[in-house]
């Protein structure tokens, strides 16, 4: 209240009305990040992927759903949560998997482990602002092929049951394709 | 497929796994670097002033900060990542400031 009668009067004065670092504020810094972000991963998608905004006006929410056409998770389609804080992009994006999934560096409750999403890491492959929204994109494609990483495991038991066998480790993962990956 | 080595060639295993990617579009990904005048932060010119500062109209305030490793970024957007991480956003070495300026 107070704040608002001052701003009006200090415009009465002919005095700028600034509400510093006010979250709009911030936030815009990130949609304006974020407008050239989108383009650019919605023209260099992978081919497995599908990226869609549920409110076209917030770029900072969307949904990618992975459709991987080769090694062990083929024949399932992932759903993921893109949330871009508003700290973006000195923060990296959030991400959530929506899809109950046996894999190495997915938890069950949907948790991921990639590398590139980590906000503080001792080593270059943590966040940097240096990256994009397409790098994101490509990244989590990758765990479904290269980036698939059953030595740093998220999921433990996921990644010992392959280690000990890779044909029950392959039925476990098609069993919850069955479950809850198909479209 | 978790046994890395075979189409990345020998010696790549140990390197930094971001780079190992083979689905990785190597050329677009570091399209903002390729321009050194940008700041890799906001995206726009360093002689420029920086997102924020243009956002809220301190065009003035916003000046360079060069790195010993010879990066060049708006000191506001800099200093809002060395809290998080103390690297250069480019070459990744430890950040240490060389000059601050215009
Ligand atoms: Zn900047
Ligand atoms: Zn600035
Ligand atoms: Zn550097």
């Amino acid at each position: 209240m107070i704040t608002l009668s001052k701003k009006l009067k200090q415009a009465k004065e002919g005095k700028p009305v600034e509400i510093a670092h006010s979250p709009d504020k911030r936030a815009s810094i990130r949609d304006k990040l974020l407008v050239k972000e989108v383009q650019e991963m919605e023209s260099n998608l992978p081919p497995t992927c599908k990226v869609t905004f549920d409110d076209p006006d917030k770029l900072h929410q969307f949904n990618i759903t992975i459709a991987p056409d080769e090694g062990f998770w083929h024949g399932g389609t992932f759903d993921f949560d893109v949330d871009v804080p508003e700290d973006y992009n000195i923060l990296p994006p959030r991400v959530q998997c929506n899809t109950r999934i046996w894999h190495p560096n997915i938890a069950e409750n949907g948790d991921i482990c990639l590398s590139l999403l980590r906000e503080t890491s001792l080593d270059a492959t943590g966040w940097s602002p240096t990256r994009t929204l397409k790098d994101v994109v490509w990244g989590l494609n990758a765990l479904f092929y290269e980036l698939c990483d059953f030595d740093d495991p998220l999921n433990l038991e996921a990644a010992e049951h392959w280690l000990r066998d890779k044909e029950s480790f392959q039925e476990k993962v098609t069993s919850y394709i069955e479950r809850y990956a198909k479209r | 497929m978790a046994d890395t080595g075979g189409d990345n060639g020998p010696g790549k295993k140990a390197a930094d796994k971001m780079f190992s990617l083979k689905k990785w579009n190597a050329v677009a990904m570091w399209s903002w670097d390729v321009e050194c005048d940008t700041c890799a932060i906001c995206r726009v010119q360093v002689m420029d002033a920086c997102l924020r500062c243009q956002a809220e109209n301190k065009q003035e305030d916003c000046v360079v900060v060069w790195g010993e490793c010879n990066h060049s970024f708006h000191n506001c957007c800099m200093s809002l990542w060395v809290k998080q991480n103390n690297r250069c956003p480019l070459c990744q070495q430890e950040w240490v400031v060389q000059r601050i300026g215009k």
